[in-house]
């Protein structure tokens, strides 16, 4: 067997670079109206439904250490977490995300329905800022090139309305392009080399929020 | 040559690190659903609405497994063994006040609910070990309550497991369903 000559080598590759350019510099069009973030809550108490039915944004939790209570439940850690997050997890459903359901410049309540919420066990220190602990109400407003991650103490709250008097912190992400789309809007955390990234993506889009830990916990 | 492959395979993998970044395996939706609520129902819509009180007083966590033609009591979920009332993490009970459950008081903080499950009545477990998965490291000596209440028989068989709040005079039940069996847990304010 015969390896091909190295110029072709170089021609696939220059190609595979093209490809993937193409795909980084495809504009962000799109502007058709809002469809998630135009629809007003009906109360379930006031919608007749006395059974609820599972909703189309599932709620979940997502912690750090990543997978935390399975670490307790094998005995790997006996300590808090250090932080965790909820929020509901809308799905793509073919429909072009950013700039158009979710807004560039407008603020996103980071999934759905309620809103996000973030809750640290132990003060961490993010782009410089000491954040205490407690829990803060999380919230974006993303552009094509960066997203402003928001903490707000507007906790308890269906996350369409912000009250931006309320407003705790503010960190700055630069945006990442995706190559295979994410389908349902999706949080996780990972370990990093000071302490913890706290990935957000969906669609054709990710964000990483780096958190830094006080603590030795960093298993 | 060899240059010219080395500094393309650095180029590949400068590409492949902008456009892909380290997180590649994100988590599927799950199958037995997350889901809140909240005393006074619908809190954060009352919030939005400018008619809801400054705090909540109760917010429950829990996920919801679907029957799927499956029998639940007895068979999926065990009689006389400790469950963590739905699946994945252990339900979350969050109180933000000081309030009574069946007629004990339980300061305000964060606490685990699971429930023993037999024919004729369950046992509610209020349990101050949080943040854990299911029911796997259950640890007695953390329960702060345990109270029994009677099972009654749904019309209907509940698809989903469900968990609401109904209004009472003094306060609220706590609705907890699936499958026929339906159990009522009284708090008061």
């Amino acid at each position: 067997m015969t390896h091909p000559p190295c110029n072709l080598y170089s021609i696939v590759i220059i190609w595979l670079c093209t490809a993937l350019c193409a795909c980084h510099t495809n504009p962000q069009s799109g502007n058709s109206p809002t469809a998630d973030t135009t629809i007003f809550p009906v109360p379930r108490q006031e919608s007749g439904n006395t059974l609820s039915l599972l909703d189309k944004s599932p709620l979940d939790i997502l912690y750090y250490p990543p997978e935390y209570p399975k670490l307790k439940m094998i005995g790997k850690t006996a300590s808090l977490p250090v932080f965790r997050v909820i929020y509901s997890r809308p799905q793509k459903n073919g429909r072009k995300i950013f700039g158009s359901v979710v807004k560039y410049g407008e603020h996103w309540r980071l999934g759905a329905n309620e809103a996000t919420e973030i809750e640290f066990f132990e003060p961490v220190t993010i782009q410089q800022t000491k954040v205490p602990q407690g829990r803060y109400a999380l919230y974006c407003i993303p552009q094509p090139t960066e997203w402003t991650l928001i903490f707000s103490s507007d906790l308890y709250s269906w996350g369409l309305v912000i009250d931006a008097a309320k407003d705790i912190f503010k960190f700055t992400v630069p945006t990442i392009r995706v190559i295979n789309a994410i389908e349902a809007f999706t949080m996780e955390t990972e370990k990093s080399e000071d302490g913890a990234l706290l990935w957000i993506g969906w669609d054709d889009t990710k964000v990483a929020l780096p958190i830094q830990l006080l603590s030795n916990k960093n298993q | 040559m060899k240059k010219i492959k080395k500094t393309l395979a650095v180029a590949i993998g400068l590409m492949l690190m902008l456009f892909a970044g380290a997180q590649e395996n994100w988590p599927p939706l799950d199958n037995s659903p997350m889901d809140m609520i909240y005393l006074p129902v619908d809190y954060p819509i009352l919030k939005i609405r400018k008619s809801a009180p400054e705090t909540p007083v109760i917010k429950i966590i829990y996920s919801r497994p679907q029957k799927k033609k499956r029998t639940v009591f007895g068979e999926l979920v065990d009689y006389g063994s400790v469950w963590r009332l739905g699946a994945n993490e252990a339900t979350e009970l969050d109180l933000f006040k000081d309030v009574k459950i069946a007629n004990t008081k339980i300061r305000k903080g964060r606490y685990t609910l699971y429930a023993i499950p037999y024919k004729e009545k369950w046992t509610i477990i209020i349990n101050k070990e949080n943040d854990v998965w299911g029911a796997f490291a259950y640890d007695e000596k953390k329960d702060i309550l345990r109270t029994d209440v009677k099972t009654e028989k749904n019309a209907e068989p509940v698809e989903s497991f469900t968990m609401m709040f109904e209004k009472t005079g003094t306060g609220a039940n706590l609705l907890i369903t699936w499958e026929d069996v339906k159990v009522s847990l009284p708090v008061t304010l």
